[in-house]
């Protein structure tokens, strides 16, 4: 296998955006080709991350459309769809394309256009993903299962809802830094506390918004990289991993368990373990959620990752920054764009170029995106290449 | 609606009853199963009251609950407004919700009084 870097990286804002979701698409693509100085230079492929294209923009094959239109034909060109973990199924793609020898440079882009729908019909599409006949049908959606965890980690770890408000807090004040954020506002934990309730225990702030958004990425081969950037982002490891789809089904439904064996893999690979990541992007859908994935990824003992909360480990200046980007809660959750995002994150944190919310020199990072309700997930490391 | 039974499927390979059914079995692989009529009681992990209603469900809050029978945790709406954690609900057959415009039926859980 050959060693892969990133080269260059760009976004939209995420929110509400004015364009159509082909537009955004070319205009995260447009950017990051651009900073990646790759000029003219004819791309082997591009790896198109969208969930729900053909739902919500009546629009199916986004891939060769976005070929067309941004004059990369005749590259391979392929949508990737895996929930709300297309956009770290679409990297990984384009990884083990180039790592194999196949192809020396790929574009991948995420991107989803959300807002022009009504969002019952986004939660009921979002809700879809969960098993048909003993989740789906008795009127489950992504946020009662997100409170149904929520409550077992009261129940067992003790975990307080003040927690999920600090997690917020932070993720709050870290947006606010972030250009790019769809929620450019700072939170109290009385404010967060005080909202209304979506999934008991859940209320409004511990569940991550509806967004437009796209993220773009440009691969080559590591040897290669020096020709268009001092500064390559090497992708030291990655890993996947799939579990049963219905929570209930779990042998301890508060366990992650394709967010260990996803862990567990790319550190393998990367020849790292948890202690060697400087800041991480995990996929906060639900506050929980961060939580919950810090532990079961290794950076926290299980059942303790409220405590590091607490005592401020992940917070911009602690030990472990997690979510320096504003996470899903603050920088928004177009689905089909996080995971390439959480990725466009860390590339800017590693190459010391995320501005305001720039984490102090960080020399490897972990991204997580979470598919399903934790039935797909992959990891990514991320370290200097340079 | 014909009422349907509360079964789980045991794999004729391990024996591990499972519900959803699979079509390999979770633990051996194996391919054919028996279906089991699970316990009648069973007992309360956690639940959620959702204020933010899916389609077809008509008044807030909609309570949905993971109860465990022993052999397997069956998920479903509660047919209580005060939910408590470990306490003993029944399987009820019903009309759960509409979707697409046609009635679902499946089963609910009420408590054990």
């Amino acid at each position: 296998m050959r060693d892969v870097a990133i080269i260059g990286a760009g976004m939209t804002k995420f929110g509400r955006s004015p364009g159509d979701l082909m537009d955004i698409l070319a205009e995260a693509s447009l950017r990051a080709i651009e900073h990646a100085n790759v000029g003219k230079e004819e791309f082997d492929a591009l790896y198109v991350s969208n969930m729900m294209a053909g739902e919500t923009a009546h629009q199916t094959a986004v891939a060769s459309s976005l070929a067309d239109r941004i004059a990369l034909v005749p590259a391979a060109a392929d949508r990737v769809e895996n929930g709300p973990a297309s956009g770290g199924s679409a990297l990984k793609n384009a990884f083990l394309a180039v790592a194999s020898g196949c192809y020396d440079l790929v574009l991948v882009t995420g991107g989803e256009k959300m807002t022009t729908a009504d969002t019952d019909i986004i939660t009921d599409l979002v809700a879809t993903m969960t098993h048909p006949t003993a989740e789906y049908i008795h009127g489950v959606t992504l946020p009662a299962m997100g409170g149904m965890l929520t409550r077992l980690y009261m129940e067992r770890y003790g975990l307080t809802e003040r927690h999920l408000a600090m997690v917020a807090v932070k993720n709050h004040a870290n947006g606010l830094k972030n250009p790019y954020a769809h929620i450019q506002r700072a939170c109290t934990i009385e404010g967060a506390m005080s909202s209304g309730v979506i999934a008991d225990p859940l209320r409004l702030y511990y569940v991550c918004p509806i967004s437009d958004g796209a993220a773009s990425l440009v691969l080559c081969p590591l040897d290669k990289a020096k020709k268009y950037t001092d500064k390559p982002v090497r992708i030291a490891g990655v890993g996947q991993a799939t579990d049963v789809q219905a929570l209930q089904e779990r042998e301890d439904p508060t366990v992650l368990k394709s967010v260990k064996i996803a862990a567990q893999k790319a550190f393998k690979m990367a020849g790292v373990t948890p202690d060697d990541i400087d800041v991480a992007e995990l996929h906060d859908a639900f506050e929980i959620l961060e939580i919950a994935e810090s532990e079961d990824i290794g950076f926290f003992e299980k059942g303790k990752g409220h405590l590091a909360v607490e005592k401020g480990v992940t917070a911009l200046d602690g030990e472990l920054p997690i979510n320096p980007s504003g996470g899903l809660k603050a920088r928004g959750h177009p689905v089909g764009a996080t995971g390439v995002a959480q990725a466009v994150e860390l590339f800017w944190q590693l190459r010391g170029e995320a501005g305001e919310r720039q984490v102090k020199e960080p020399k490897r990072a972990l991204s997580c995106n979470f598919g399903g309700f934790g039935n797909n997930t992959v990891i990514h490391i991320f370290e200097r290449g340079w | 609606m014909v009422e349907q039974k509360f079964v789980g499927y045991k794999c004729r390979s391990c024996g591990r009853v499972m519900n959803p059914k699979h079509d390999r079995c979770l633990s051996c692989k194996g391919r054919d199963f028996d279906e089991v009529e699970l316990p009648k009681v069973g007992k309360l992990v956690t639940y959620t009251k959702l204020y933010a209603l899916p389609q077809g469900i008509e008044m807030p809050p909609l309570t949905l609950g993971i109860v465990d029978f022993g052999v397997v945790r069956v998920l479903g709406q509660l047919a209580t407004d005060e939910p408590r954690i470990g306490m003993s609900l029944r399987p009820v057959w019903g009309k759960i919700r509409r979707l697409n415009d046609k009635d679902i039926y499946g089963f609910r859980f009420e408590p054990v009084s």
